[in-house]
């Protein structure tokens, strides 16, 4: 696609429209392929989540004692992912914090996506999938419930409230910016953007009611967020398991989430905003300010380590030291630095202003710390329990190829449907940037003036 | 006497509230007004209280926690699980449980209550209403006797509309 009318250093309201409402119009064949591929990897991954359902768990890597490997680090992955969505379409509203109007369409759609993806795993690291209904309290004959003391109990009211409230919070902010694709699009996407617009017509009426429940339903999901990283941790520290059981995790998974999402967020908006051509509303000035959150998030992050490890060394407890000498030193220790390059030290070079708006570098770094993000779960997950209470009891564990394509599957379904969406809803608020358009013009005469 | 609307377009919302301050100053109630954004200006300008739909998310919020209170003590009683020797009733991890429904009802009710008031869905559209009010322009729409038409458009012209258009109603 080619790059979009350049819009002059003062942009109007009608060069934000016209902007991304040309995002929107009807996409090429590279685009459909692009669709294709990513869906042939979701289709594989589907037919071998079949044979596992068929078959049994079997198919999969899991042995005694590691019972959780790939799916469940896949889950907190994805969870993960999901939070710097809302941590910038909620909890920076709240703040009023002025570059995240151009960005937050898209990370909370990467975090609707995200949810949906996350909430899978649960489901396919299932043996009897047909009885996952079985985690919610429902009347049955036998008066059988759920306990409410189970952190997975948590969990399940935890991950489908987030999807639920992240669902409608995008979809309120969605209502109004579909109404100006309704105005704009003919034919069949006319009548789509006009159903899913509901009628919206930007009265005082309509603005008064939506800016009250906009405010308070971002009031909700700011707490929500950081609950649900919380609880997702609990999974694990509510349990004995040496590597798990410590009281820092839930800060130091809520860090961890907004570190490897924003992340995220800036893996897919670098080549999205060139393919799309809207490098003129995504600034580098956005950009430094997303990279300074992966710098803050990635010091905290780091700094939980140092914790994680000084705990563990204070306390003396010597099956805990055991557990993370192995993580450290152990057949999986490669693993762990890696991690701490890619977490730790890669992020560093943030520190540097040029880096930060050098948008290659900057991509280059991102990717590193979405695969340490990644091997940070797996190394908690599935590394702590390698090494158990019982040394008669410890083993390895190799995933299958089964577990490896699902996993591949899953960022293949990520990636479709976000790139299914930013095609066809507009994937940047014309709304929020029409209202802070003081600070688009800002940014844009400073891209401007770096560039000259 | 027919009633007409008076369609009349401003290019900021400045001139948008100016416009409705002039209107209520010449005693004209019965308009509306068009925004591509949401402006505090024309808010105050309009003069009207906070929206109701606070407490709306207020109630959804409470019946969350009244629902989580239920769910966890009544399905407890209901399946009675020694856990460890500990009370039955161990209601600390309840919490958890009564927060996520909190926020859950809270935001579907705070959802249906922003639509419910503030009209949508909906297929008729407002009188007066344009495309360009999505985009770039501020309007109000000024529904009066044909009589006094022309005394609410020269008000209308003097706070520096664009475009002023009479159409019957």
């Amino acid at each position: 696609m080619a790059a979009a009318p350049k819009i002059s250093a003062e942009p109007s309201y009608r060069d934000i429209d016209r902007s991304v409402l040309r995002v929107m119009e009807p996409a090429g064949l590279a685009y459909w392929a692009w669709i294709g591929f990513c869906f042939t990897l979701v289709a594989i991954a589907a037919a071998l989540w079949a044979r596992q359902i068929y078959t049994g768990l079997g198919v999969t890597g899991l042995r005694q004692p590691v019972m959780w490997a790939i799916y469940i680090t896949n889950f907190v992955f994805w969870v993960g992912i999901a939070h710097s969505g809302t941590l910038i379409s909620a909890i920076l509203f709240l703040f009023r914090t002025k570059w995240r109007t151009a960005v937050y369409r898209a990370a909370e759609t990467m975090t609707i996506f995200a949810v949906a993806t996350a909430g899978l795993f649960p489901l396919i690291h299932l043996g009897r999938v047909w009885f996952f209904y079985w985690l919610l309290p429902y009347p049955n004959e036998r008066s059988l419930q759920p306990d409410f003391r189970s952190p997975l109990v948590w969990d399940a009211f935890a991950v489908s409230t987030y999807l639920t409230i992240s669902a409608l919070f995008w979809t309120m902010g969605l209502i109004p910016d579909i109404a100006n694709a309704r105005e704009a699009a003919s034919g069949w996407r006319k009548k789509f953007y006009t159903v899913l617009a509901m009628g919206w017509q930007g009265t005082d009426r309509q603005w008064r009611h939506y800016s009250m429940a906009y405010l308070l339903m971002a009031g909700l999901a700011t707490p929500l967020v950081l609950s649900v990283h919380s609880v997702v941790s609990w999974d694990f520290a509510m349990a004995i398991n040496p590597g798990w059981h410590s009281t820092i995790f839930a800060p130091y998974f809520v860090a961890g989430a907004i570190f490897s999402g924003v992340a995220m967020v800036i893996t897919l908006l670098i080549p999205m905003r060139r393919l799309l051509g809207i490098e003129d509303l995504l600034t580098e000035w956005h950009f430094d300010n997303l990279a300074k959150v992966v710098l803050l998030t990635s010091l905290v992050v780091s700094y939980a380590y140092i914790t994680e490890a000084f705990m563990t060394w204070y306390a003396g407890d010597p099956i805990e030291q055991m557990t993370f000498h192995m993580r450290y030193f152990g057949p999986w220790g490669w693993m762990y630095w890696v991690m701490v390059l890619c977490n730790c030290v890669m992020p560093l070079l943030l520190f540097s202003p040029r880096i930060r708006v050098n948008l290659r570098a900057l991509w280059i770094v991102t990717i590193f710390v979405n695969i340490g993000m990644w091997f940070e779960r797996f190394v908690i997950i599935a590394g702590s329990l390698t090494a158990n209470f019982e040394p008669s009891q410890w083993a390895g564990y190799r995933p299958s190829i089964t577990e490896i394509m699902i996993t591949v599957g899953s960022f293949a379904w990520f990636v479709g449907l976000f790139s299914l969406f930013s095609r066809f809803l507009p994937i940047i608020s014309m709304t929020e940037l029409k209202e802070g358009i003081v600070w688009l013009r800002k940014a844009l005469k400073m891209d401007r003036a770096t560039a000259a | 006497m027919s009633t007409v609307a008076i369609i009349s377009s401003f290019a900021d919302d400045t001139q948008c509230a100016n416009a409705i301050e002039q209107l209520r100053a010449a005693q004209v109630g019965d308009f509306n007004t068009f925004s591509p954004i949401p402006s505090h200006r024309i808010e105050r300008a309009i003069g009207r209280s906070k929206s109701p739909v606070r407490w709306i998310v207020l109630a959804g919020g409470i019946l969350g926690v009244l629902a989580g209170l239920a769910i966890t003590i009544g399905t407890t009683y209901e399946w009675r699980l020694n856990a460890g020797g500990k009370p039955l009733l161990s209601w600390p991890p309840f919490i958890v449980i009564c927060f996520e429904l909190m926020v859950l009802l809270g935001g579907i009710f705070g959802f249906l209550g922003v639509m419910m008031l503030s009209g949508v869905p909906t297929t008729e559209m407002e009188p007066g209403y344009d495309g360009r009010f999505g985009e770039d322009r501020f309007g109000i729409v000024v529904r009066c006797d044909e009589a006094e038409a022309a005394r609410i458009e020269l008000v209308l012209k003097e706070s520096g509309a664009e475009e002023v258009v009479r159409e019957g109603a």
